[in-house]
């Protein structure tokens, strides 16, 4: 493994305290019944305690989300009460690139020296969006309502376009053929469905009761509720909505949470269930492209970070990204020249959904899982967001120091 | 001169033994001679003061001192600084649900309230000869050290009394009197004193339960309480379980909901008063006692334990099996090693340490019982278990050599004690309700008295802890919800030892001698050849409304020994469910009921002569063949439970009468232990308490 400095020298993740939820599809689980920011942060208690992480040595939270939620005005405090344990923190919100945005904020924060355990905290509920009204002095009617999560999706302010379109317009741009996102999708699954076989994301995922108001049982969120097996003859035979994209060849809205902690390199060995295990973050990039292009933007931002870094597409062990449609990958292939069989190996967003906020949390935590599994190496953790915005991000894993 | 298992706890008061109330017959003081004494002749009554008089405790102390001292015009003196919030006012209404208007504004008329500064005191209150105080001012020792000094200087013959839940009398100068929560109506005081004094004599009196206990930094009940708060903290830092699931998981081990405790009492109160104790233990015992970070953080917030109602917890937490063996070494390791404490320091009789858990804080066994049902081995290695986890505690306040004591007379008989005077001897039970625990001591204290060849009984409450005998234990019921083997053997070996008070003496007298005798300790006493009650107890068969099928032979016993023409009483009164008074019992299920003299005079003597009194009802041996097919007199309803429970209690009488004496006691077992996995039971009040309970 080439050595290269990392831009958090002093930040670590330890190993093993990480847990996300299931991500069950929208209106297919009790997640669309809760608030949940507070779900949040009593799973993240939880998951700590199924860890032997102790909600005490936590001494700020980020948390991460786009779809607003009840009480947010009062933001990581209020959602670190819930978990048991308040302390400061703040919000980070930079639609689906939350995840990977918080855990930099986090190593941001140890790095500083102000904090020495901060937890990671991402969610989203895309059930039941929550409407809001705006005054709007330009607008004929004065007042307008958005339903945050599907008027959204449907409608980019700086282009005037839905995020659906900017997948074919990146499609037509580099000539994708929909037989090769097709069988995209198709190894996608096969690759989610082997991992989930194999007993590997039960390294990430934690099931979790989720109670009623009068304290019974409400529901029990113990799969990715939604996800099924898909042929890829059914791929083929659906209707294209946009250039190689069908409603098989996106992702799906779904709720969920994704919890991480980044801390000291002494602490992480404290804290980590394989004290052994080293994990740092090595470098990161974010870059815009041409306004609707954003399925191309993760690849461009992996080619700049390589240029930083000097590391090469091969020298990466595992390489995980967040696909809201199988173009990207499609795409990313060609413009790294790269297959992408050999990527998203125990899945990704296009298979599992799309709750926004912790989704790249989630991809990260299984790409140092698949990483750990190998024996160590460098992780490249990238995806698209908001239209344009590319996000990327390099993690080392090595045991013992190696 | 007699002869008893271990000593009772009345002695601990001053007041004698239990044998001697029966051949005495009467009680070792009454209320009248001890209000003279301590607050004067009629002639010439002084007044009880309460200072911070506006506070929980001191308001509630005022509305149970109103309650019982109003018919003797004992001025009541509610002394607090002018800007106490008025705790005084709202306690009127309490007062009208339970006694009505008239009596609430009585016993309101007779409050004197006074405002002070604190340094001196009214110049009015002189006036009204105070002659006991009740001090319940913050816990602050300075304070309450000048509060004494003004009240002696002013009122040299006073008694004070701290109601201080941690600071020693040797602290504080004054005489101890430490109640339990909820302060209007729970009976129970903590008592240090050098002697048994005038004060817990009429407390005694007057129908309370004053306990003696040691000269310690905080009693008994904020050692096993404030320790309980203090393990589940311990085991909230390293687990992260919320409180409110702690909770749970506490009460499913030992019985507590302690967290909600403090939130009902006042968590701003509570969680300092908790705070207090522990740090005063801390710096006196160690780390054992040491406040965690949280538990000084909510008594610094005073926030609630639980979520605020809209915040209900949205997680739920199970516990693997690692889970499960850590927060036994965890919170039972922290409780059995503060037990030890407890007794290695002789904090208070055994029976008394043990009854203070479970009447003040909710233990379903007290924690010398607990100890003694896992065993000392088991309670050692738990301690040990905890020790690894938190080594700083193993140096201090550690006493396995406690557990050396567990075979002795005194921790084997925590709940009932024997006494004889070689002809005649008084079994007497220190439980309200009738448990496991309590059937093997009675089994053993039987075998003492015949093994003393004792052949004449009289089984009784102990005076002291149970003023009243309300029934079998419903949570040894809970085994028996899914298993109906579990509740045929309940049942079964139960009655086994009730028949033993029938057929092993030649004369038995159950003595009922407090408000009420319900359920299984009416059953338990209707074995022995003579019942005697005083005439305003309570008498009932509540299992009808649970519903449960009376297990321990009242579906049969009571009908074989009276005649037919009161068998339809008996039937009313099983599938009824509401009590009758002893006074309307005697002839057909009790033999004999008068005032307290009466009754005790003459359970001695039925016990010393049998037939000479009364005659004996006999046991009717062969089947009742003629028993009615209907009831008169039952009132209508149409709660559908009621009615299968009343069909499912006549047909358990019409059964066991059917075959005979010895067949009736295997088959009322098996008949009440299918119906507690019927539907209705768990349903019904068991079912529900025990999902509760155990399915966390």
């Amino acid at each position: 493994m080439k050595v290269i400095e990392s831009i958090y020298s002093d930040a670590r993740i330890p190993y093993g305290t990480w847990g996300s939820s299931y991500f069950p599809a929208w209106q297919m689980s009790a997640l669309s019944e809760v608030n949940i920011g507070q779900f949040a942060g009593e799973a993240m208690g939880r998951i700590l305690s199924l860890r032997k992480v102790p909600q005490t040595a936590l001494d700020f939270l980020v948390i991460g989300s786009t779809v607003p939620w009840h009480w947010k005005f009062w933001t990581a405090p209020f959602v670190a009460s819930c978990m048991g344990h308040r302390i400061p923190g703040h919000h980070i919100e930079q639609a689906c690139a939350t995840g990977l945005k918080s855990i930099l904020s986090a190593a941001a924060e140890v790095q500083s020296g102000d904090s020495e355990v901060v937890g990671v905290l991402t969610f989203d509920r895309t059930s039941d969006s929550p409407v809001g009204v705006f005054p709007e002095r330009r607008a004929y009617e004065r007042t307008m309502a958005l339903s945050d999560v599907w008027d959204n999706f449907g409608f980019d302010p700086a282009t005037g376009g839905a995020m659906l379109s900017t997948a074919g317009i990146a499609a037509r741009k580099y000539k994708i053929d929909k037989r090769e996102v097709d069988e995209l999708t198709f190894h996608r699954y096969k690759q989610y469905f082997h991992a989930k076989n194999s007993g590997f994301l039960d390294k990430v995922l934690v099931p979790l009761e989720v109670l009623n108001i009068q304290g019974k049982h409400l529901g029990t969120i113990d799969s990715d509720a939604g996800v099924r097996q898909i042929s890829l003859d059914s791929l083929r035979s659906m209707r294209e909505l946009d250039t190689c994209i069908t409603s098989g060849t996106q992702t799906h809205a779904s709720d969920g949470m994704a919890t991480l902690l980044v801390t000291t390199k002494s602490k992480a060995k404290e804290l980590s269930q394989k004290p052994e295990i080293d994990i740092c973050l090595v470098a990161k990039c974010e870059i815009r492209t041409l306004p609707g292009l954003m399925p191309e933007a993760p690849a461009l931002a992996v080619q700049k970070l390589l240029t930083m870094t000097g590391l090469k597409i091969t020298d990466i062990a595992v390489m995980k990204s967040h696909n809201p449609f199988a173009v990207n990958d499609a795409i990313f292939a060609k413009v790294l020249n790269c297959d992408w069989h050999n990527m998203n190996n125990t899945g990704c967003p296009l298979v599992w959904g799309h709750p926004q906020g912790p989704t790249l949390t989630r991809v990260t935590m299984e790409g140092l899982e698949e990483a750990v599994s190998l024996g160590g190496g460098y992780v490249m953790i990238f995806g698209c967001a908001a239209g344009d915005v590319g996000i990327a991000a390099i993690f080392k894993v090595s045991e013992g120091g190696k | 001169m007699s002869t008893s298992m271990r000593q009772t706890t009345l002695e601990t008061l001053g007041l004698g033994t239990t044998i001697d109330i029966f051949t005495k017959g009467k009680l070792p003081v009454n209320p009248d001679e001890m209000i003279d004494r301590v607050f004067g002749p009629a002639s010439n009554r002084g007044s009880l003061v309460i200072s911070g008089a506006n506070g929980i405790v001191g308001a509630g102390k005022l509305m149970q001192f109103g309650v019982r001292l109003q018919s003797y015009n004992i001025p009541m003196v509610a002394i607090d600084f002018a800007n106490a919030p008025d705790g005084i006012g709202g306690q009127y209404q309490g007062l009208v649900s339970s006694f009505g208007k008239g009596k609430a504004d009585d016993i309101m008329s007779g409050v004197i309230r006074f405002n002070y500064d604190g340094a001196k005191l009214p110049s009015y209150l002189k006036s009204l000869n105070p002659k006991f105080l009740l001090e319940a001012i913050p816990e602050i020792l300075e304070i309450k050290k000048a509060h004494y000094k003004i009240f002696r200087e002013a009122f040299p013959g006073i008694e004070i009394r701290s109601v201080t839940s941690g600071f020693p009398s040797s602290e504080l100068g004054v005489g101890i009197a430490h109640p339990a929560f909820p302060h209007q109506i729970n009976k129970i005081w903590e008592i240090v004193e050098a002697q048994p004094s005038d004060i817990t004599k009429m407390l005694w009196a007057l129908g309370m339960i004053p306990m003696t206990v040691g000269d310690n930094w905080s009693f008994v009940l904020d050692v096993l309480f404030c320790g309980l708060m203090l393990a589940g903290c311990r085991y909230h830092d390293v687990s992260n379980m919320p409180f409110w699931k702690l909770d749970k998981f506490i009460r499913k081990w030992l019985g507590p909901n302690p967290y909600r405790a403090h939130d009902v009492i006042g968590a701003k109160g509570a969680n300092f008063l908790t705070w207090s104790c522990l740090h005063h233990l801390s710096e006196h015992y160690g780390d054992l006692f040491r406040p965690t970070a949280k538990l000084t953080e909510q008594k610094n917030s005073g926030a609630n334990w639980y979520p605020l109602n809209h915040l209900r917890p949205l997680i739920n937490w199970s516990l693997g099996d690692d889970e499960i063996k850590e927060f036994e070494n965890i919170v039972l390791g922290i409780m059995i090693q503060m037990t030890s404490l407890l007794v290695h320091e002789k904090r208070a009789h055994f029976t008394i340490m043990n009854s203070i858990g479970e009447m003040c804080a909710q233990f379903r066994n007290g924690m010398l019982a607990y100890i003694r049902s896992i065993g000392a081995n088991s309670a050692m290695e738990l301690v040990e278990s905890y020790h690894k986890l938190y080594p700083q505690v193993s140096n201090g306040a550690w006493y396995p050599d406690v557990f050396d004591q567990i075979e002795s007379t005194e921790w084997q008989q925590l709940y009932v004690n024997a006494e004889h005077d070689g002809t005649v001897g008084v079994i007497s039970i220190a439980r309200e309700s009738y448990n496991q625990d309590v059937n093997d001591e009675l089994n053993r204290a039987i075998d003492w008295l015949k093994a003393a060849k004792i052949e004449r009984v009289i089984l009784s409450g102990d005076f002291h802890l149970s003023s009243q005998l309300v029934g079998a234990d419903t949570n040894e019921f809970f085994p028996a919800v899914t298993d109906a083997e579990k509740g045929f053997n309940i049942a079964f070996e139960w009655s086994k030892t009730a028949r033993r008070l029938h057929s092993e003496f030649r004369n038995s007298v159950g003595f009922i001698g407090g408000k009420r005798c319900l359920g299984g300790m009416l059953e338990l006493m209707s074995h022995c050849h003579y019942v005697v009650a005083i005439e305003d107890a309570d008498l009932g068969a509540p299992e009808v409304t649970l519903p449960v099928i009376p297990g321990m032979e009242m579906c049969h016993l009571p009908f074989r020994k009276t005649t037919k023409e009161n068998w339809q009483k008996l039937l009313k009164l099983l599938l009824d469910g509401r009590s009758i008074k002893a006074r309307e019992a005697s002839g057909w299920l009790i033999d004999y009921s008068g005032n307290m003299e009466e009754a005790l005079k003459m359970a001695w003597q039925l016990a010393s002569d049998g037939d000479a009194a009364i005659q004996r009802r006999q046991l009717t041996e062969t089947p009742i063949t003629n028993l009615t097919d209907f009831v008169t007199g039952l009132p209508d309803t149409e709660n559908e439970v009621i009615n299968a429970s009343r069909k499912a209690i006549f047909d358990a009488v019409k059964s066991s009468c059917s075959v005979d004496y010895n067949a009736a006691l295997t088959l009322q077992a098996k008949i009440s232990g299918d119906f507690m996995t019927s539907k209705y039971c768990k349903n019904g009040f068991i079912g529900t308490e025990c999902n509760k309970t155990l399915s966390v």
